[in-house]
């Protein structure tokens, strides 16, 4: 068993205090992904984790064990670096054996347990190579498997996928997933890229400025989103927000539309004010159909073959993404007619909290 | 007009092949004129007996045969070989103190710069400095020595200690050098890969054996070359701290041939060039030694 478990951990660098104080449990074998831009705090909470930053205060527990004082090689973790920091020196084969060679274990198992893993990431025919030899993809490979040798409760990634091109990207998130179900370990993995966070994540735990702003599976951050920074980060492309005028009403919260068309959102609001509406780009119409209409002009349409996103100026001067049919044939110049479903509004207070989600799976 | 078109045309043909030529002639001249031809000519004279005005007289081997038979040319190669053997002490102690200085502390950039120092200075300073220090009666190193032990050493006119107490003074800004070629090569590594190393359960002399020493490789071959060079043409320290004495017991090859060849002791210039060409041998060994290294490690890459 490795559940990880943060409480009130905090992290200051002389004066400047990065990690405010996180509260996470992440459950044994849960593929969990720290994301946000970048200045968060994600990388220095992995690396917290690891042992190879101080904590500051609060405590860390891998498997019920305290491990906030021990150091990075007893912490039962692993760790692939972004720049996967192998040795040039050593072989691949060496370079998989060495944490085994320094803690002492007998030559014909270090032999045993590095084939074991090569074979595991077909590397076995690069063994003799130096990582010099060897494309980014390859050393992407060795420097997990330095990692699963070691046999490790936890396995943590920071950044792992960043210095490769888009179509390895894309392999390697598989077989880190793959990895993740033969291994069936505990995983955290860093990253600033939320498709990479949707794709691979059991748990997403948005960072921002060094508290967390939600946790929670990939679908409920993209239905459920709790402010308006944790709406904006996630979904691609990012949604559209809409400086609304909203009032209490029976049945619900009435909302003004830019443009003076009115949609009544189910859903409780007390007061009435200025807010905003957030609404995903997948789920606008380019047709107009749905429950409210905004009048505007297309400015840019990018045809992506399979769909086609428009970006749509309105009366009051702001902008909106459409994502429409990729057969769509409206251009540049064109008026448009955008449609607002109201069960896939979000409404959010002047403070920026979620008062309404448009949540789709309800 | 049409001679200009079809110069032009030359020049414009042939641009690649010249223009390397170009940028290579003027260190190509001027290492054939100062470097090439004198060695050239150097042979040339150690096969005569020359004062260096009147005529040459050819003496075939005559130069060589004397040597052999020179005890002081074999206090000299002596000398050398300990020179080179202790010179390299310069190499571990460069390590240490750029480990040691690879730190942020405050201030951390003018320790460097003080331990850097004695490679600033010149060599004549260094030679005289370390003079007072094993002066006798008020040098610090002799105080210290008689303080330890009750007798007085004098260090400099002592048979048995004058080549290793002039080593301790050329070790002095060699290690600087070694130091400073060091901490560039700890600047240029891989922070990612010490904390991989740590993550790997290797600390302290282990990681520094198998994870930064290797990655240090190329400051320690250049560290290795210019320690066994210097070592080999010592020639300013035993200059002007014994002039290769007591009774020519501090003797180098290179002081050696200066003495034989341009000194109040005569202008032999035959015999010394016979002496640099013995040294050149020597130093030929070593260089060749580093070049096929260099070669081999070019096509390894």
């Amino acid at each position: 068993m490795a559940e990880v478990s943060l409480s009130k951990v905090t992290k200051e660098f002389g004066a400047v205090s990065v990690i405010k104080g996180i509260d996470l449990q992440i459950a044994d074998g849960e593929f969990c992904v720290f994301v946000g831009p970048s200045g968060c705090g994600k990388s220095t909470l992995l690396r917290m984790v690891a042992g190879l930053e101080e904590i500051s205060s609060g405590a860390l527990r891998i498997g019920g064990r305290d491990m906030t004082q021990v150091g990075p090689s007893d912490r039962g973790v692993a760790m692939v670096f972004q720049s996967y920091a192998l040795y040039p020196h050593m072989t691949v084969a060496e370079n998989i054996g060495f944490g085994l060679r320094m803690t002492g274990h007998d030559k014909a198992e270090i032999a045993k347990r590095t084939s074991a893993a090569a074979k595991m990431l077909q590397l076995d025919h690069l063994l003799d190579r130096k990582p010099g030899q060897l494309s980014g993809g390859q050393r992407q490979r060795v420097a997990i498997g330095r990692a699963i040798v070691r046999n490790p409760d936890v396995f943590l990634f920071d950044e792992p996928l960043s210095n490769l091109d888009a179509a390895l990207r894309v392999q390697m998130r598989g077989e880190i997933s793959r990895l993740h179900q033969d291994l069936g370990a505990t995983m955290i993995y860093v990253t600033h890229d939320q498709v990479e966070a949707m794709t691979m994540a059991d748990k997403i735990v948005v960072l921002s400025a060094g508290h967390i702003e939600q946790v929670g599976s990939p679908l409920e951050l993209y239905h459920r989103p709790r402010n308006l920074f944790v709406a904006g980060f996630i979904g691609s492309p990012k949604m559209n927000f809409l400086t609304v005028e909203a009032r209490p009403a029976p049945g619900g919260a009435e909302v003004t539309l830019p443009g003076g068309a009115v949609v009544t959102l189910a859903g409780q609001i007390a007061v009435a004010g200025q807010m905003t509406l957030g609404l995903r780009p997948e789920h606008a119409s380019a047709t107009g159909v749905g429950d409210a209409v905004l009048e505007g002009t297309v400015k840019l349409a990018e045809h992506l073959g399979s769909e086609t996103l428009f970006f749509v100026a309105l009366s009051d001067g702001s902008e909106i993404a459409v994502k429409a049919d990729g057969l769509a044939s409206e251009r540049p110049g064109d008026r448009m007619r955008v449609g607002v479903p109201a069960r896939a509004c979000h409404l959010f207070d002047a403070a920026g909290q979620a008062l309404i989600n448009g949540d789709l799976t309800r | 007009m049409s001679d200009t078109a079809r110069s032009a045309g030359f020049w414009k043909r042939n641009q690649l092949k010249i223009a390397p030529w170009a940028f290579l002639a003027p260190g190509a001249i001027m290492f054939l004129l100062y470097v090439l031809i004198p060695i050239v000519q150097s042979v040339w004279i150690s096969f005569h007996d020359w004062d260096g005005l009147g005529d040459k007289v050819w003496i075939g081997l005559g130069n060589y045969v004397e040597l052999l038979d020179d005890d002081t040319f074999y206090v000299a190669l002596k000398n050398n070989l300990i020179w080179l053997a202790l010179y390299l002490l310069a190499i571990p102690m460069g390590l240490a103190t750029a480990l040691f200085l690879n730190q942020t502390v405050w201030g951390i950039r003018l320790y460097k710069s003080l331990f850097f120092f004695p490679f600033v200075i010149s060599q004549v300073v260094v030679g005289l400095m370390f003079t007072w220090f094993y002066a006798p009666d008020f040098g610090l190193f002799s105080q210290l020595i008689k303080w330890l032990t009750g007798t007085e050493i004098a260090v400099l006119a002592d048979e048995r200690f004058v080549t290793l107490g002039i080593i301790v003074a050329g070790l002095w800004p060699q290690t600087a050098y070694c130091m400073i070629l060091y901490l560039t090569g700890l600047n240029n590594l891989n922070p990612e890969q010490i904390e991989a190393a740590r993550m790997d359960n290797a600390r302290g002399w282990r990681l520094l054996w198998h994870v930064i020493l290797p990655q240090l490789a190329p400051a320690t071959f250049i560290a290795m070359v210019v320690t066994v060079i210097g070592a080999l043409r010592s020639f300013d320290l035993v200059s002007i701290m014994t002039a290769g004495g007591p009774y020519g017991s501090s003797q180098v090859l290179s002081y050696f041939m200066y003495e034989q060849a341009l000194s109040e002791y005569g202008y032999r210039m035959g015999y010394g060039a016979a002496i640099a060409v013995v040294l050149f041998l020597i130093m030929m060994v070593f260089i060749t030694l580093f070049i096929v290294r260099m070669i081999a490690q070019e096509r390894n890459r």
